[in-house]
């Protein structure tokens, strides 16, 4: 079977700065894979390599079977099949939950109203906070914009899904809330890359865990593997850290 | 005048000459003339401006290269020299010949008001400065949303245009409702610069009953009203504008900046 | 504003002219110090302004000229000119204290004005017209009606003309410079102001010959030499300068050396000032 994420020796500069060198990696469907490392390492630019929102220098990604390096690649097709988490939720302020999630499904996929609110009413049945439909975003906590966030994402059926670092704008009462969204659905089968720090999720869902610095994937491995026994210095470092508190 | 009232040289105010005919008329035609002039350009500047400012936040480098020579030019100079460009300079671009004459010579009578090239160019001059600063306006409520919201809109598969269209736009304007207000506001008081090009607007008028009746106290006080009457107007309807279409829990501000 | 400052200037002028006015005419003054100190301009071009060359000359100094030559003939010893530069503020308080014994520039008089000086018969005479394109066909005031025409906004000039002439579509302008650029590209079909004025706009266009200065006078600005109040002696002899001059055709000369085709400002006399002129010059 193909892999669902490839990335083939890619390499990307922030004008002089080597933000990704000849990143080699492939994600299977389904799999759920954790990237972390420390900040500035590059794993935030990986992910967003994904759905093309960071175009690459050199090398290839290619998701979905799509090259994104090929010529005429249709891109808005390609995103509404890998949804994305983001850190500062970035819901639309002047738009409440239920239209939030409504919008991309009527105007990229044409959906009628009636058909894509039923979908966003189900998916915040799913999210847990099918209360809060009616609600514009500067009315929810932290977590409950979170949750509308992956829901938006999810309402496109994406493939894959990506998050990038999406507890790490959370007050720590809220974070298990978001956390148990996200485990629902790797259990449910969803390709996932998630960039967090969260390593009690990383142990507990993913399958890999792909550690990275400078811009390179320094480690990866199984969860038991990788907390249990790192092979590399800078690993055994960055876990003593993140793991003390 | 004026002067002599304050520094205590007898001056009898006759603030009948506000209403006795011909003046009353006279202010009357100014303050339509000024009302016509100003919304017209205001309509000119919000299509211009607006596309200006969208210009000048997308990705194409062209575009965005011009739209911001435009603004910069229009904004950084004084509209009383643009006015002068626009009536002096404007016409003289055509080649010599019966439509140059056409456009210098024009005298249409409308129901509204006298067509002509002091209205034209005042109508230009306004429209087109006015235009670079609601663009520039537009141009910083844009980019006053963060990055990120753009990203998280595309990400979902919404093109770029979509993303302007049901989220930039939307959010964007609603930001710069107090400072398209006072811009609103300053197309009435910069009208008064048409004056010197001849439009018979409210300033132009005023001077005309002093130079009558030399009564200048009066005839600036009621300029002054009427300005202030038109001011206040527009502050109120933008606060509705701004209570109406506030995002909600974000712009609750309310009261238009002047 | 014109209006406080003139009674302002009034009380100062009053003030300060109480005492030497009863003292001694102006023609017992001068036979005493053989000087004729007269006011005039420097920038009142071609009537009293400093040349190219340093030299202050004009239409009104070549006037004071004649006045000195008379006083010459009269006294039977010989006068100095001594010429002091005046500006429209000062013109009137320095006659009316005396301190200049004549003012010969570009004065319009004015019933107002004569509340406080006197004024001689008019040397020249000039009003409200029309400045056109040549070939035009705009003659008069007439001819201007429902075309536009242009002023500059709160002279009397414009009011002059909206009252006689109400059917023309009035255009007014910030000053002359702009008024003659609209005229220049077509904006309006005839400029209007001080004839004399118009002649020097024309004067200094790119090509003088397309313009002329058309039409009878519809506001008179008469010019007259401002003189003491009260000194009548002194009044008839330059008013009957002026008449001499009128009568030997030496005005006549001296108005087309400075107004002529040749002049410095073309202003060629019209038949309706030369009899004015004429009939200003009363019997021997």
């Amino acid at each position: 079977m193909a892999a669902a994420i490839e990335f083939k020796q890619v390499n990307k500069w922030f004008g002089k700065l080597h933000v990704l060198r000849d990143i080699t990696l492939a994600i299977q469907p389904g799999e759920v894979v954790v990237v972390c490392g420390p900040s500035g390492s590059g794993k935030s630019t990986l992910i967003r390599c994904v759905n093309r929102l960071e175009p690459i220098q050199s090398g290839d990604v290619v998701v979905l079977g799509q090259s994104l390096t090929s010529p005429g690649v249709n891109f808005s097709q390609l995103r509404s099949q890998v949804g994305m988490v983001f850190q500062a939720f970035n819901l639309y302020p002047h738009m409440n939950a239920l239209e939030n999630i409504v919008l991309a499904p009527m105007k990229v996929k044409g959906l009628s109203r009636a058909e894509a609110e039923k979908i966003a009413v189900a998916l915040l049945e799913r999210v847990g906070i099918p209360e809060k439909a009616g609600q514009y975003p500067a009315h929810l906590s932290g977590g409950q914009q979170q949750r509308v966030a992956i829901a938006r994402a999810l309402a496109m059926q994406p493939k894959i899904m990506l998050f990038d670092e999406p507890t790490s704008a959370l007050d720590p009462e809220m974070i298990n809330e978001v956390l148990e969204v996200m485990t629902d659905l790797a259990r449910e089968g969803m390709t996932m890359v998630v960039v967090t720090h969260e390593m009690g999720f990383a142990k507990r869902v993913s399958h890999r865990i792909v550690f990275m610095d400078e811009g390179q994937v320094v480690e990866e491995g199984k969860p038991e593997t990788f907390f249990a026994a790192p092979r590399s210095e800078r690993t055994k470092l960055f876990l003593s850290k993140i793991l003390v508190h | 005048m004026m002067l002599a009232g304050i520094l205590g040289l007898q001056y009898e105010f006759r603030w009948s000459v506000l209403w006795e005919s011909p003046y009353g008329y006279w202010l009357l035609q100014g303050f339509k003339n000024t009302i016509v002039l100003s919304l017209l350009a205001w309509a000119i500047a919000l299509l211009l401006g607006i596309a200006l400012g969208l210009l000048r936040t997308a990705p194409w480098r062209l575009p965005r290269a011009i739209a911001t020579a435009y603004v910069e030019f229009f904004r950084n100079t004084p509209l009383l020299v643009q006015l002068f460009f626009w009536y002096f300079a404007v016409p003289q671009i055509l080649p010599a010949g019966p439509v140059r004459d056409a456009i210098n010579s024009l005298n249409l009578d409308t129901p509204i008001l006298t067509l002509n090239f002091e209205f034209l160019a005042a109508l230009a001059g306004l429209g087109v400065y006015t235009s670079a600063r609601v663009g520039e306006t537009i141009r910083a409520g844009i980019q006053s949303i963060p990055r990120q919201q753009t990203e998280a809109a595309l990400s979902s598969g919404l093109s770029l245009i979509q993303v302007y269209r049901h989220v930039l736009i939307p959010v964007g304007f609603r930001i710069v409702i107090p400072p398209m207000a006072t811009e609103f506001l300053s197309i009435f008081k910069n009208s008064s610069l048409a004056v010197t090009i001849g439009f018979a607007e409210v300033t132009f008028q005023t001077q005309q009953v002093n130079s009558y009746t030399f009564k200048g106290l009066e005839a600036v006080t009621a300029a002054t009203l009427i300005y202030l009457a038109i001011s206040l107007t527009i502050a109120a309807f933008m606060n509705r504008m701004e209570h109406r279409y506030a995002i909600p829990g974000l712009i609750a501000r309310g009261a238009v900046r002047e | 504003m014109r209006k406080s400052l003139s009674v302002f200037l009034t009380v100062l002028v009053m003030l300060a002219s109480a005492a030497p006015a009863l003292a001694e005419t102006v023609l017992e003054k001068i036979t005493r110090t053989g000087v004729l100190t007269a006011g005039t301009r420097t920038a009142s071009i071609p009537f009293a302004f400093i040349n190219e060359k340093n030299e202050w000359i004009g239409f009104s100094i070549d006037f004071l000229e004649a006045v000195r030559a008379r006083l010459e003939k009269k006294l039977g010893k010989p006068i100095k000119l001594d010429k002091k530069e005046v500006t429209p503020q000062t013109r009137i308080p320095l006659v009316a204290n005396r301190t200049i014994d004549l003012e010969c520039g570009s004065t319009t008089y004015t019933r107002g004005r004569d509340e406080t000086v006197d004024f001689t018969i008019n040397f020249f005479f000039t009003g409200s017209q029309l400045l056109v394109k040549k070939g035009s066909g705009i003659k008069t005031l007439a001819d201007v009606a429902g075309k536009r025409v242009g002023a500059t906004q709160g002279t009397t000039n414009e009011k002059a003309l909206r009252a006689q002439q109400p059917r023309a579509d009035v255009v007014t302008f910030m000053d002359h410079a702009a008024g003659f650029l609209a005229l220049e590209q077509g904006k309006i079909v005839a400029y209007v102001t001080d004839g004399i004025l118009l002649a020097g706009l024309a004067a200094k266009a790119r090509s003088p010959k397309d313009y002329e200065v058309v039409g009878d006078f519809f506001s008179k600005d008469p010019y007259s030499c401002i003189v003491p109040e009260n000194d009548s002696k002194w009044r008839d002899f330059v008013n009957h300068a002026l008449m001499e001059l009128i009568d030997s055709g030496k005005y006549f000369e001296m108005y087309d050396k400075w107004f002529g085709e040749k002049g410095v400002v073309a202003y060629p006399m019209s038949a309706q000032v030369r009899n004015y002129m004429l009939m200003q010059s009363m019997p021997e």
